[in-house]
């Protein structure tokens, strides 16, 4: 049994070594290097679409990503502050009243890109700045008569119990979207009470509306172009309907967190995010770039709207608040 | 030579004490002290309204759920025991078909099949109603333990029911009907006991199948409430609420096992004469007919949904050949995916790896302490992973927390049991003149184990790290608690998928998975043919 123990050893203590080792190399010298923890809420595609153009132009700088909705991130970041730091060093969000509920809690440190002129001053803040513009549109099912054309549509009694709305609580596009019809003198709360009035459902996710509709469960609901757009390509029975009062724009912003542990290499990854080379890449993946000297980004096929992100900022737990006393929750 | 064996013999001992400290014992009391920190009052406080409905809804579920699987077990059980028959031979391992599905993969796919947008509602127009709610997860609880069911049930047929008794009541004029009421039926009172023991505690710790059929209806069990509190709330409350809710399992795990213990015959007064073996005799058509459909409708139905979901174009398209292609594999199979597979790999193989490491370690020592592990390994296997997550985090997570080493101390205390109890009970069978005959030839211990009793049990070896390796492998309550960035599991990254609610792609992984989980099983079942019913009775 001795040959068993002596292998017992060797296996449990590499095997533990091995996967205990986080490697959070300190970088030495000029040049960051070492691993970049990344906190995301941005889709997948767009993640490893940039990951990868960063593997190829920054190749000593390892990123780890933690991906989850919205929602589950912010429950993560809020137990780690509890038990002492937050790990991560970039936050990048997928809507700017989530983020910026980080900053206001001191969680984001002041930083400026080197690029920052190329970010349009509507979509940044001193602590983060915009990556990438989310379309919230309408998507109805092929065959819905009448087809919906505006956001007003959706709580006609022809949509009665037919409309599916994702959960803000959830998707940070959704919570951009809450902020701008709690805001519009057009829409107001009223708007989200003639939802309800009207058997309006709150599904989860932005995905989940989208197949919802396509699977025939509701005839029209909240989604993003992209998305839309994607099923459409593939030969979902599905439309996107452009509303005539615009798409809501919202933009997901990126950030370094306070107390980063690597914080060069968070800023060398911030700022790759917002350089062409990555903007490109978020382009490529049907995503609208920040930027608009990058081209190739998914065809606007309307006006597009948003509110006073500023104005709304500080207001986050109010509109969820006055949201859920419609919805529930 | 001999002090230096002692020294061997006392490194080892050192080596599985500090195991079941630092895999069951520490974190127990950890969680244990964070309880009594809290006290009673504030624990109560704590699980609150929200906490007692959920532990209401685990109890009547798995309750539910248990009757409907001990019975259908028990009928397949003697469907397929009394007699022989190629036919019954392909209902058994039809019946068992369900182990080697992730029962989270079980949820989704029924609803693929029997959801709003299903392959029924396509089809017929028709889908089950509530079951994206407490009926449906009833359900699928039932159909997930009908193969612990039936394998418990038909042991104990083969050793406990006595044909020649059932036969003598018929031949003395009772009916079937009374023959089965008063004959078989008392013989088999403990083995359904032991059965019912298992599905329930079994159904109280599934995770997979009310997290996927729960959240739509905003249902929750113990299980879920624990992941809700822990993965999407920071409040104080919500912890102390895991906490309390984690400690409440314990008692109830242990409560159902002690009765199961007490229920259960020891084997010596066990065993009678296994009377006439059963007769080769035409299995009565009807019951098969009425089985075979139970499994089409229960197991294959929504399988074949689930592959043809993987399958199609775009969502809501109908699974047509015209809209079939392989692009969601394609699709599915993203940076994400590819990590998550890494893990499940590494973390299969290195908890398999281990857990035989330490299971021959445990069976190398003698007699009673050997007992007595395999005692304490098989406890911590019957405590729920939510518990066993939240006991570890509160042990380990202030250093080790978000690294796959974390996750692989759970799995270790979780899976322990299954590399020991095969590997213990083959061991006594190792017969001891070969040992005996080695030594006396001069070979030392370790040559001894080398030549003799390594390759003697190496078939039990393989099939234990087989078995530890597939649970491993879909394993998702446990890493669901504890992962962190770039530590997501497999299975973490389905059930993430699965909430975002794209199904194609979603699909096309959960089909991945159960591919990779079928061919590790199949593996298993050509390895352990004969006798395999502790594949899942630990």
């Amino acid at each position: 049994m001795t040959g068993a123990i002596g292998s017992l050893l060797v296996v449990l203590a590499v095997l533990l070594g091995a996967c205990s080792g986080a490697g959070r190399v300190r970088p030495s010298g000029s040049s960051p290097g070492g691993t970049v923890r990344l906190y995301t809420s941005v889709t997948q595609d767009t993640v490893d679409a940039v990951l990868s153009v960063f593997a190829d132009a920054h190749p000593e700088i390892a990123v780890e990503t933690f991906r989850a909705p919205t929602g589950e991130l912010d429950a993560r970041i809020a137990s780690e502050r509890r038990a002492g730091r937050v790990g991560g060093d970039v936050l990048w969000g997928t809507d700017p009243l989530s983020v910026q509920a980080y900053a206001a809690d001191g969680l984001l440190a002041r930083w400026t890109p080197d690029e920052a002129g190329a970010v349009p001053a509507a979509y940044r803040a001193d602590r983060f700045w915009g990556t990438r513009i989310l379309n919230m549109v309408i998507v109805a099912g092929e065959a819905v008569e009448p087809m919906p054309l505006d956001w007003s549509d959706l709580t006609a009694a022809a949509y009665a119990g037919r409309v599916a709305i994702p959960d803000p609580g959830f998707a940070g596009s959704a919570f951009g979207a809450l902020g701008y019809f709690a805001t519009s003198p057009a829409f107001g709360m009223t708007y989200y009470r003639d939802l309800e009035a009207n058997g309006a459902v709150q599904v989860q996710a932005i995905p989940e509306v989208l197949t919802d509709v396509a699977e025939g469960a509701y005839a029209a609901g909240m989604t993003l172009d992209k998305v839309a757009r994607d099923a459409i390509g593939q030969g979902s029975p599905v439309r996107l309907v452009w509303p005539a009062s615009g798409a809501i724009a919202i933009y997901s912003p990126i950030a370094v967190f306070t107390d980063a542990g690597n914080p060069d290499a968070a800023r060398v990854f911030a700022n790759f995010v917002l350089g062409t080379a990555a903007q490109q890449a978020i382009a490529g993946t049907g995503w609208q770039p920040i930027r608009d000297d990058v081209t190739g980004g998914p065809p606007i096929d309307g006006p597009q709207v948003a509110p006073d992100w500023n104005a709304l900022f500080q207001q986050q737990d109010r509109l969820l608040e006055e949201y859920r006393s419609i919805f529930g929750g | 030579m001999p002090e230096a064996r002692g020294r061997w013999r006392f490194a080892g001992w050192l080596l599985l004490a500090g195991a079941l400290v630092t895999l069951v014992a520490w974190p127990l009391l950890r969680l244990l002290l964070e309880g009594l920190d809290a006290g009673p009052g504030r624990l109560v406080d704590a699980v609150g309204a929200v906490g007692l409905a959920a532990v209401g809804n685990s109890l009547w579920t798995s309750a539910l759920a248990t009757l409907a699987a001990v019975g259908a077990g028990l009928g397949l059980a003697l469907l397929t025991e009394r007699g022989t028959g190629s036919a019954r031979r392909w209902l058994r391992l039809a019946i068992l078909v369900p182990l080697l599905v992730p029962d989270f993969v079980t949820a989704i796919s029924w609803g693929r099949a029997y959801g709003p947008a299903g392959l029924t509602a396509r089809l017929v127009g028709w889908d089950l109603p509530g079951l994206y709610g407490p009926a449906g997860i009833v359900l699928v609880l039932s159909v997930a333990a009908v193969p612990l069911a039936y394998l418990v049930i038909a042991a104990g047929i083969r050793v406990r029911a006595e044909p020649d008794l059932e036969r003598a009541a018929r031949a003395s004029g009772a009916t079937p009907f009374t023959a089965f009421r008063t004959v078989t039926l008392p013989l088999l009172a403990p083995v359904l006991v032991a059965a019912a023991g298992l599905v329930f505690v079994t159904s109280m710790n599934a995770f997979g199948t009310p997290a996927v059929l729960g959240r739509p209806a905003g249902f929750g069990t113990m299980t879920t409430r624990i992941y809700q509190d822990l993965a999407f709330s920071s409040a104080d409350v919500a912890f102390l609420r895991v906490v309390g809710l984690a400690l409440l399992l314990v008692v109830l795990g242990t409560a159902v096992v002690a009765v199961i213990d007490r229920a259960t015959p020891s084997p010596e007064r066990g065993g009678g004469p296994a009377g006439t073996p059963p007769t080769a005799s035409s299995a009565p058509w009807p019951a098969m007919v009425i089985a075979w459909a139970g499994v089409a409708l229960t197991v294959v139905l929504p399988l074949l949904a689930l592959l043809l979901t993987a399958l199609t174009r775009a969502v809501g398209l109908p699974p047509l050949p015209e809209n079939l292609t392989l692009a969601n594999f394609g699709r599915a199979l993203d940076a994400a995916a590819i990590v998550g597979l890494r893990n499940s790999a590494v973390l299969a193989t290195a908890a398999a790896t281990i857990a035989v490491l330490l299971a021959l370690l445990g069976t190398s020592l003698a007699g009673r302490r050997r007992r007595l592990l395999g005692t304490a390994v098989t406890l911590t296997f019957a405590l729920p992973g939510s518990v066993l997550a939240v006991a570890v985090l509160l042990a380990f997570g202030a250093t080790l927390r978000d690294t796959l080493a974390i996750i692989l101390l759970a799995y270790l205390a979780k899976l322990w049991a299954l590399g020991q109890r095969p590997l213990a009970a083959a061991a006594d069978r190792v017969p001891g003149d070969l040992l005996r005959a080695a030594r006396a030839s001069g070979a030392g211990a370790s040559a001894t184990a080398w030549t003799i009793a390594i390759p003697l049990l190496a078939p039990v070896l393989a099939a234990g790290w087989l078995l530890v390796f597939v649970f491993a492998l879909h394993e998702v309550t446990i890493s669901a608690l504890l992962y962190g960035p770039g530590t997501a599991t497999l299975a973490v990254v389905i059930l993430n998928l699965q909430q975002l609610g794209d199904p194609l792609v979603t699909s096309a992984l959960a089909v991945i998975l159960t591919a990779l989980v079928a061919v590790a099983s199949a593996a298993l079942l050509i390895l352990r043919r004969p006798g395999w019913s502790w594949v899942s009775l630990p």
